[in-house]
């Protein structure tokens, strides 16, 4: 496992983050993880504005919709509408099931759109397959460019 | 002379009782011989005699007349003026004219512009008459104008309310299942990581908690489903039930090979409806007919028979029947006849086939002979425009 990996949570719920450190872990993920608590400071991230002027560009986003301050569709948005970061893969994992959203993430060019599940054993199994399709199956964009 | 101000009270009955009367009337000849013409017949009015409109204006305002005799030549104004003086304070008075000579034209556009009749000075004997059923007329109109905005608040107020129980449902079960998830989640995460590592007791309470959260969850995913089929903007189209019957039973191919169930159906027709609504409705009812079977393979039949409203479908089984008194019970969400052990399930089935075929203007109902199978029913309307249904497909 490539350990240079680096992603993104951009959750506000502590618990959920804490389920997807576990889930990772099972998957036997070895890349870092940053996470943020809201829409703002995920683009403060992505801009290392404030007090993020150390961080690292991630290599995949796992953005949550529900999100306080800027919702998950306006951060997808901003990402998209700026050239240094619009190449960034954005997985959008949510526990909205409405279509409206589901639509609506993939106009505004979401890469694929993950509902939480409900279960443990299905959490971690969507888990492993993000973690096995996108720092397995598939090649990144280089962090540089 | 002024006949303004001329006052008869016609009979001797409290005031109360009689009705007040204005009269429009620039003759005092013409007007007493009106009245006379009520005291004759006994009609209890209190009567007021004005000559202007200003006189007539003033009238209104003090005394509201519950019903107006107006001579249509006023020297000077016109009787039909007051109809247009009573729309512009909107008040809803009847009015009579009464005229020397009208002739058919003047006549219909005095009916036209809203005055309840005309009677002719040689003819009042017929006003007595015309003044009683103007009242009653009056009464009913006003009666019927109240049911009426009874009925209009009563529909507003359950639309309105349903529509808040809907989303209310919906905010419910959407906003409870993210706190439940962390239960469930939790709850899963701490039975894997310390089963047999604190006491059995221990086990057991991890095992209840988690198997309460995952029923919570299933109840509230449930009545998340039940609520969406109100909230969907459903567009009926022209549906082949017979391409969704084929859908329904791909669907549930695993339970037919499971079980053995033979399932048969005629030829079934296009209805109006919404597809995957009317899909939920076969795959819920011929699910059902699967799974409360009876000892012998299920053998499962679908009709359909149309009258000159709809089009009634029927899913019939050999299954273990219903108890005739709870064929009713069944369509109530979360009723449940059996427990999840004798057979799974969290009774919402039903409830939502209920509530799809309602939205879509039909019905359904089951009929059914304890231990002797069961026969639901649901209908489907014909489009309203009278054309025909098309030949089943």
């Amino acid at each position: 496992m490539n350990p240079s990996f680096h992603l993104l949570i951009v959750d506000d719920n502590p618990a959920d983050v804490s389920l997807v450190r576990e889930g990772l872990a099972e998957a036997a993920y070895r890349g870092e993880i940053d996470r943020v608590g809201d829409g703002a400071e995920a683009l403060a991230f992505l801009n290392r504005s404030g007090n993020f002027g150390r961080a690292v560009t991630p290599d995949l986003i796992l953005l949550d919709l529900n999100l306080p301050k800027l919702d998950g569709l306006a951060v997808l948005a901003a990402i998209r509408a700026a050239p240094e970061l619009r190449r960034i893969p954005v997985v959008i994992f949510s526990t909205s099931q409405l279509s409206r959203d589901i639509t609506r993430s993939y106009e505004l060019g979401a890469n694929c759109y993950v509902t939480k599940p409900g279960n443990l054993t299905d959490f971690f199994s969507a888990l492993k397959a993000i973690d096995r399709f996108w720092f397995g199956s598939v090649r990144l964009p280089s962090r540089a460019e | 002379m002024s006949a303004a101000g001329t006052k008869a009270a016609l009979q001797e009955l409290p005031p109360s009782q009689a009705k007040l009367l204005l009269v429009v009337e620039d003759s005092a000849a013409d007007a007493a011989l009106m009245l006379r013409e009520l005291r004759k017949d006994h009609c209890d009015v209190l009567a007021t005699v004005v000559q202007t409109a200003v006189e007539f204006e003033q009238q209104l305002k003090q005394r509201r007349p519950e019903v107006i005799l107006a001579d249509y030549n006023l020297g000077g104004w016109s009787g039909m003026e007051t109809l247009e003086i009573l729309r512009r304070e909107g008040l809803d008075i009847p009015v009579i004219i009464v005229t020397g000579a009208l002739g058919d034209v003047l006549a219909v556009e005095c009916i036209k512009q809203g005055a309840t009749d005309y009677v002719l000075k040689d003819g009042l004997a017929r006003l007595p008459e015309v003044i009683r059923r103007a009242l009653r007329e009056k009464t009913e109109r006003t009666l019927r104008h109240h049911m009426e905005e009874d009925l209009a608040r009563k529909v507003d107020e359950l639309a309105r309310s349903n529509a808040e129980l809907e989303q209310f449902a919906y905010v419910a079960s959407h906003d409870l299942q993210e706190p439940l998830r962390m239960v469930t989640a939790y709850t899963q995460l701490l039975g894997q990581r310390y089963r047999g590592k604190l006491d059995e007791t221990a086990d057991q309470f991890m095992a209840y908690a988690i198997e309460g959260a995952q029923r919570m969850q299933v109840l509230i995913l449930d009545l998340l489903a039940f609520s969406r089929v109100g909230r969907q903007e459903m567009a009926p189209t022209t549906v082949d039930s017979n391409a969704v019957m084929k859908e329904a039973l791909h669907i549930l191919n695993a339970a037919i090979q499971e079980s053995g169930a033979v399932v048969t159906y005629g030829e079934l027709p296009a209805v109006l409806a919404n597809s995957t609504q009317l899909l939920q409705v076969f795959q819920n009812l011929i699910g059902n007919a699967i799974k409360f079977r009876g000892k012998q393979p299920p053998c499962i039949s679908v009709q359909a028979e149309k009258n000159d409203r709809h089009w009634r479908f029927s899913v019939s089984d050999n299954g273990i029947g219903i108890a005739p008194e709870q064929t009713e019970n069944i369509f109530v969400v979360f009723h449940r006849l059996h427990t999840r052990k004798e057979y799974p399930g969290n009774g919402i089935g039903l409830a939502i086939c209920r509530k799809i075929i309602a939205r879509n203007g039909g019905k359904i109902w089951a009929e059914s002979k304890d231990g002797a199978g069961t026969t639901f029913h649901f209908t489907i309307p014909l489009p309203a425009t009278g054309e025909t249904q098309g030949p089943p497909l």
